[in-house]
């Protein structure tokens, strides 16, 4: 039997994506992370008026549950956009992403099928856009979230353009 | 081949042009004579009503029982409506469905008020597969399904005349070859440009353009001995037990009087003798079932490749008949559950882009060597199948033995609180808590010997299963991108869950728990290239 992390030196790595998301990424996930906990909290204050019973654990569970989620918005976005990276190079696409865990997709530009951006209400308030770029497989979609909103449509161009010179049906 | 345009010789009624919706007026005119729309075999008529009959008869029959009940006077009003409403629906599908073979296109309108027209090209045609229920087959029907590369729904002519159905199959399949290497992603560009008379195209598999039929496999009934190892029907078992328990109810034994006495009838016999018997008879039952089961699925079962597409038939009373262009076919994956490797059986299935839900199976359960065997004809190769796997190591040991016990230690957990409600003694939260993680150590340890990977010629192979052993095996060339997914527990122990995405099967291979150094030497080595330049310089 052959452990393979022991066998012979296998020392090449990946490097991390060259670019990061936009700065104002941090902001935008901080904000939407502070609204979901608004609402978490404005959640358990009208419960905790309108209920008869207002036993002591209940309470307890919810504010444990409430710091947590404070602690998350204080925390995810500084880590989060130390992780987001993302990369395009002639031959694929190369992104990292995640907080806790980790992430890294690469996929080879002549097998990309369609290329999207996408920006949602509060984004545009960033200025920002997610970009997400699918092949055949339904695993493989890349998505590099928030990045400039400039800077996603010059990829998308740039992507399109790639794109379009591949030939076969990318299975 | 003659370009046949209209393989099937129901007289081709033409539709009136205003019923022509605008995609299909936008498809390219085919010269073809009367428009070459055709119905579906008019056989058809008796398979519909019968089926809408059968969809009709329950709650046709509550609703004549609950009138019967209050009263009788509508009977003659409703026993005719009952019978007539179902032969009236079931004539409006062949009434409105129309299908045509043009130079370019297989085309599909049906639908009475809700128009749907379907189309495809015939040069991204990729499987066609035939279907006969019993009753298709009375009445000398079958069912074809046409697929194309992308995995949504597929073409259904439900129901051609048999001779009819096998010729249109001859015809899609031929036709769609000259360009099964698809190098031309235009559609258009190829038009005209397919000449029927062409010999099958080199496929990326190397084909040598076999245009004789070679037989991989076919139906040994010495197999049927692997038919009680398989655990598949048990399900099949169970649902049949409850719905005998559901009437049990109003049969007279299981009364409560009854169970009663036979609580008392049971008490005076050794427990250990019923007990036995009822595992014995459980037992003689199940073999019952799976070998009727197995029988009734797999009857006249061959595999046949046959011009570059391998072409699967099987089944005594629904009979299949599954092709798939052998281009589309990416990998294999041979299963061994549990029960099944104990007595040296395997299954075998194949993993294809264009196939409804892309992994096939091609043999029914069968000794191990005929699975790797058929599959090594399949792949071409079969250093794939035999090719020891690479283990993952310490830490990928310890994160299978960490997940099993973590899932195991519900029980101790549940056995606890018994205890601190007291229960159970203490002595039971001892014995469950032992044998809950020596069944966790022996899954682990299970886990972890199926768990591997390597790397051959052209295919990447991994190794999978907690249980059952599973070795999936996929060409290299099918691979379109690696996600290198790791958990917070992961990166502490460096590994990473590599997933290999890919159009074929399942659409992701899943290495797991792979140390992070190798997996990035094994992405890079599967896809040359593709790595390289995010690769750190050693």
């Amino acid at each position: 039997m052959t452990l393979a992390d022991d066998s012979a030196p296998p020392t090449i790595s990946l490097r991390e994506p060259a670019h990061r998301v936009s700065s104002r990424a941090p902001s935008y996930w901080r904000a939407t992370s502070a609204i979901g906990d608004l609402v978490f909290l404005v959640a358990g204050v009208v419960l905790f008026v309108f209920l008869p019973v207002r036993p002591w654990w209940a309470i307890t569970i919810f504010v444990v549950l409430l710091l947590l989620a404070l602690l998350q918005t204080a925390v995810m976005p500084v880590i989060r956009y130390r992780v987001h990276r993302w990369e395009v190079s002639p031959i694929a696409v190369h992104t990292r992403s995640g907080w806790i865990g980790r992430h890294t997709r690469i996929a080879p530009i002549n097998r990309v099928q369609t290329v999207d951006s996408r920006q949602g209400a509060i984004m545009r308030l960033f200025g920002l856009a997610t970009l997400t770029v699918t092949t055949a497989s339904a695993a493989g979609p890349i998505t590099i979230d928030c990045l400039d909103a400039d800077t996603a449509r010059d990829l998308v161009a740039q992507l399109t353009e790639i794109t379009a010179a591949t030939e076969g049906d990318a299975t | 081949m003659t370009p046949d345009p209209a393989p099937v010789d129901t007289p081709a009624e033409v539709p009136a042009q205003d019923q022509v919706d605008v995609q299909v007026e936008e498809l390219p005119v085919a010269p073809l004579d009367g428009d070459g729309w055709s119905r579906l075999d008019a056989r058809k008529l008796l398979l519909d009503p019968v089926r809408t009959l059968k969809e009709f008869l329950f709650p046709g029959l509550i609703a004549i029982f609950g009138v019967s009940q209050s009263n009788m006077t509508y009977w003659p009003l409703i026993i005719p409506l009952a019978i007539l409403a179902p032969i009236a629906l079931g004539t409006i599908p062949w009434l409105t469905t129309y299908f045509r073979i043009t130079d370019s296109q297989v085309q599909l309108r049906t639908g009475l008020l809700n128009k749907r027209s379907s189309t495809a090209p015939l040069d991204r045609v990729r499987s066609v597969d035939l279907e006969a229920s019993l009753l298709h087959r009375i009445l000398g029907l079958e069912k074809v399904q046409i697929g194309t590369g992308v995995d949504d729904d597929r073409i259904t002519l439900d129901a051609l005349a048999r001779e009819d159905a096998r010729q249109l199959r001859t015809t899609l399949l031929h036709r769609a070859r000259p360009t099964a290497t698809a190098t031309a992603e235009d559609v258009d560009a190829t038009v005209g440009t397919i000449d029927p008379d062409v010999g099958p195209g080199v496929g990326p598999a190397g084909g040598t353009g076999h245009e004789a039929s070679t037989e991989l496999a076919s139906i040994n009934w010495s197999w049927l001995r692997f038919a009680p190892f398989s655990l598949g029907r048990l399900v099949l078992l169970a649902g049949a037990i409850g719905v005998l328990s559901q009437f049990g109810d109003n049969l007279p034994i299981f009364s409560e009087d009854s169970v009663a006495s036979a609580w008392h009838w049971i008490g005076r016999f050794a427990l250990t003798m019923v007990i036995l018997v009822a595992v014995l008879s459980g037992l003689a039952l199940w073999i019952v079932v799976a070998v009727v089961g197995y029988v009734i699925q797999w009857w006249n079962f061959r595999l046949v490749r046959e011009r570059d597409s391998l072409h699967l038939t099987y089944g005594l009373f629904t009979t299949r008949s599954i092709s798939v262009e052998e281009a589309k076919v990416r990998g294999v994956q041979i299963t061994e559950p549990a029960l099944l490797r104990i007595v040296g059986g395997a299954g075998l299935a194949t993993l294809a882009t264009g196939v409804e839900d892309g992994v096939t199976e091609v043999l029914p359960p069968c000794p191990r060597p005929v699975a790797v065997s058929v599959g090594e004809q399949i792949l071409r190769s079969r250093e794939p199948l035999t090719q020891a796997l690479v283990h993952h190591g310490f830490r990928a040991r310890r994160r299978a033995y960490f997940a099993q016990i973590r899932l195991a230690l519900v029980w101790p957990i549940a056995a606890a609180v018994a205890v601190w409600q007291s229960w159970i003694s203490l002595s039971w939260l001892v014995a469950v808590t032992v044998v809950a993680l020596a069944l966790a150590a022996v899954l682990a340890e299970s886990t972890y010997r199926h768990l591997g990977h390597t790397l051959t010629d052209g295919h990447l192979v991994a190794g999978s299963g907690t249980l059952a052993r599973i070795r999936t095996v996929l060409e290299t060339d099918g691979i379109i991108g690696w996600v290198f997914a790791q958990s917070w527990w992961q990166r502490r122990g460096r590994l990473t869950d590599l997933v290999a995405t890919t159009a074929a099967g399942s659409e992701r291979v899943i290495i797991h728990d792979v140390p992070l150094a190798t997996a990035v030497a094994l992405a890079n080595a599967a896809t040359p290239g593709l790595l390289t330049g995010f690769l750190d310089a050693p």
